[in-house]
């Protein structure tokens, strides 16, 4: 779960590490208000869950409280990439003397948390990586012992710092990699991280991602989860345990597992375009089946529905019983084809033949596929 | 032979009294696993199956002599139960469990390393040797004794390989199931190894997916130590960027994890690689 950046910069701060004054503000109204008791120049953030924003327009400076509105008034309620900006974060402006770049992410392949400092900032860490990879020091740190200050000091000086500013930085860094630990971060970025004219050294920016599957332990962060999946569909899939994906072709999949369902989206997209993916998990129950046919079913324009099972945890003629109930009730027409194996398979073609369903009853999902255009072309 | 698991490896199931471990036990059972304790805490001195429950997983290695352990504990516990699950000597941990914190995955693997324990997982769907024994979820029927290796990153993919596999007479030696977490305790190119040593495996089937550099670095392996030939097959060739596909593991940032750069790691070590689940029959044939 990626959070917004106000959200990122109030845990930052909340754990010690120093960041400018800042409000969230939802109309232009308030966000003046907020300016004027903070005291002006301040720059007005939009809050989205993606990057680049700066280059499309999500990130300006005001000087004067009628600036702040204007700049508000356009912002909010426009979009930027696609997603909707409905809050802007605003924060006093300070003068830069020097940038830098600090993050803990994973180095995935070896299972370890990863320190990455940098004396470039501002830009993403794999283009200073790329154009200045002298001005970048990264030291996998042992997830048993954390990184220790004496680690980030010496990384710091790594990057040419010294004195004041090794000390301040070093300290930021040491208390990001325990953010990123509390909070079962994937990643804990600031970029940029800066020195201001005062000797301030503040964090200007949050990226921040919390591991999904660690949110049991977080219940502070746990209530926004559905709200940061714009896509309804996708968010229906969240409610009802599912991974759904919108994608723009008109062939809806039904696959049990992750590798299936992609193998799936491989196969059709030889020859056909998938509306989406999707991916049930191991658990097939009726229910879970009646509610995933209802998810699919509502994107427009579909032509044909494939589904993809293996029976795993329970027998898969549960989950047949679901599809076939969907189908009477809803008077579903266009074709589908379902390709069904495992325990009480006989049993489970049965079902879906009842309710009209093309059953393959071969292995490969390719012989599936090409009964779905076998049956698609018959109706052209 | 096999790799990892044999009909003689004696297996201990924690979970064991809870409705999923109950049915897995029964079925692993069926197959012919020498299923010879269950752990539950709490729950010592019940039986499942015909199969002594204990309270510790020291117990049943002191009383079963157990050697191997397959997880249906649930994800917050399984990080503390793994740790005792190591301390009491067992050498195989086969963790089934989906949505495990990455950071206790982390922990449990930097713990596991200087130890003699090797963990498969997590979201792992298990380990087969047909003909012999299973530990996990798969179903036996879609497996058949051979002399393929498999290694998957996805479980009902692997089933659905295996039984292409299968029908056109290529049995398995040993079919595992790594899991597609960001981080899996052990790497694709640690199971190649094992694979490739092994005198009862002729060919190795990789079936990778989209996210992680799992796929790259077995790569780097197979052109520096790999003999035996190896297929593969990477779902996800039309993933969209920066969506997960169902796995933790399974997404494409920026230029991480995208299926051209595996494939064209793998085919630059000389590996075919397969377009659809299908034609890693055909490319097998080519070898067999």
């Amino acid at each position: 779960m990626r959070l917004f950046e106000f959200e990122g910069i109030k845990l930052f701060r909340q754990e010690g590490i120093p960041v400018p004054d800042y409000a969230i503000a939802e109309n232009p109204q308030e966000a003046r208000q907020k300016a004027e008791a903070m005291g002006l120049p301040v720059v007005v953030k939009a809050q989205v869950l993606m990057g680049g924003r700066g280059l499309a327009g999500g990130v300006q400076t005001a000087e004067y409280p009628d600036q702040v509105e204007e700049v508000c008034r356009s912002m909010l309620g426009s979009s930027i990439k696609g997603l909707p900006v409905s809050r802007a974060m605003i924060a006093k402006k300070v003068n830069v003397v020097r940038e830098f770049y600090a993050g803990i992410t994973l180095d995935t392949y070896n299972g370890t948390p990863v320190a990455i400092l940098s004396s470039a900032g501002g830009v993403s860490i794999e283009e200073i990586a790329r154009t200045h990879p002298e001005k970048v020091v990264s030291r996998q740190v042992s997830i048993t012992d954390g990184l220790l200050l004496s680690e980030a000091e010496q990384m710091a000086r790594q990057v040419g710092l010294v004195s004041d500013g090794l000390s301040r930085v070093a300290s930021t860094l040491h208390t990001l990699y325990n953010v990123f630990r509390k909070y079962d971060a994937l990643i804990a970025e600031i970029n940029p991280l800066v020195q201001t004219s005062q000797g301030d050294y503040l964090a200007l920016d949050a990226k921040v991602e919390i591991d999904d599957s660690s949110l049991f332990r977080h219940p502070e962060l746990n209530t926004l989860l559905e709200e940061r999946t714009p896509n309804l569909l996708e968010r229906e899939g969240r409610q009802i345990g599912v991974t759904y994906v919108d994608l723009d072709g008109d062939i809806g999949i039904i696959a049990s597992g992750a590798g299936l369902g992609m193998a799936t989206m491989d196969v059709i997209s030889q020859r056909l375009r998938p509306a989406n993916f999707l991916e049930t998990g191991g658990a097939i129950t009726e229910e879970l089946l009646y509610k995933v046919m209802h998810l699919v079913l509502q994107k427009k324009g579909l032509k044909a529905l494939f589904i993809n099972l293996y029976g795993g945890i329970n027998p898969i003629h549960e989950g047949a019983k679901g599809i076939a109930r969907y189908i009477q009730e809803y008077k579903v027409g266009i074709p589908i084809v379902a390709k069904a194996l495992g325990n009480r398979q006989e049993e489970t073609w049965e079902i879906l033949e009842e309710a009209g369903v093309k059953v393959v009853t071969e292995v490969a999902t390719e012989k599936g596929i090409e009964e779905l255009i076998r049956l698609l072309e018959a109706e052209s | 032979l096999s790799i990892l698991l044999n009909k003689k490896t004696r297996v201990l199931v924690q979970g064991i009294t809870g409705r999923v471990g109950r049915a897995q036990t029964q079925w692993m059972l069926d197959y012919g696993t020498n299923i010879v304790a269950g752990v539950t805490p709490g729950r010592g001195g019940e039986e499942v199956e015909a199969i002594p429950v204990y309270n510790t997983v020291a117990e049943a290695v002191a009383k079963q002599a157990a050697e191997a352990s397959v997880f249906f504990v649930p994800a917050p516990l399984v990080k503390e139960a793994a740790f005792d699950t190591i301390e009491a000597g067992i050498q195989l941990i086969v963790i089934v469990t989906e949505h495990i914190p990455v950071h206790d995955v982390m922990e449990l693997r930097s713990y596991a390393q200087n130890r003699p324990v090797r963990i498969l997982g997590p979201t792992s769907p298990g380990i087969i040797t047909p003909g012999e024994a299973k530990m996990g979820i798969m179903p036996g029927n879609m497996f058949s004794p051979g002399r393929i290796g498999v290694i998957s990153r996805s479980g009902t993919l692997s089933y659905e390989i295996s039984i292409d596999l299968t029908a056109a007479g290529f049995g398995q030696s040993t079919t595992v199931g790594m899991g597609a977490d960001p981080v899996a305790f052990t790497s694709m190119t640690e199971l190649l190894e094992l694979f490739e040593d092994d005198s009862d495996t002729d060919l190795i089937v990789i079936v990778g997916e989209v996210g992680g550099t799992q796929e790259e670095n077995a790569a780097e392996f197979i052109s520096r130590g790999m003999t035996k030939p190896v297929v593969a097959y990477i779902a996800g060739q039309n993933a969209p960027e920066g969506k997960r596909m169902g796995h933790a593991g399974a997404i494409i940032q920026g230029d991480k994890g995208t299926p051209q750069s595996k494939i064209a790691a793998l085919q630059q070590a000389g590996v075919p690689m397969a377009k659809n689940p299908l034609e890693v029959v055909e490319l097998v044939h080519r070898y067999l």
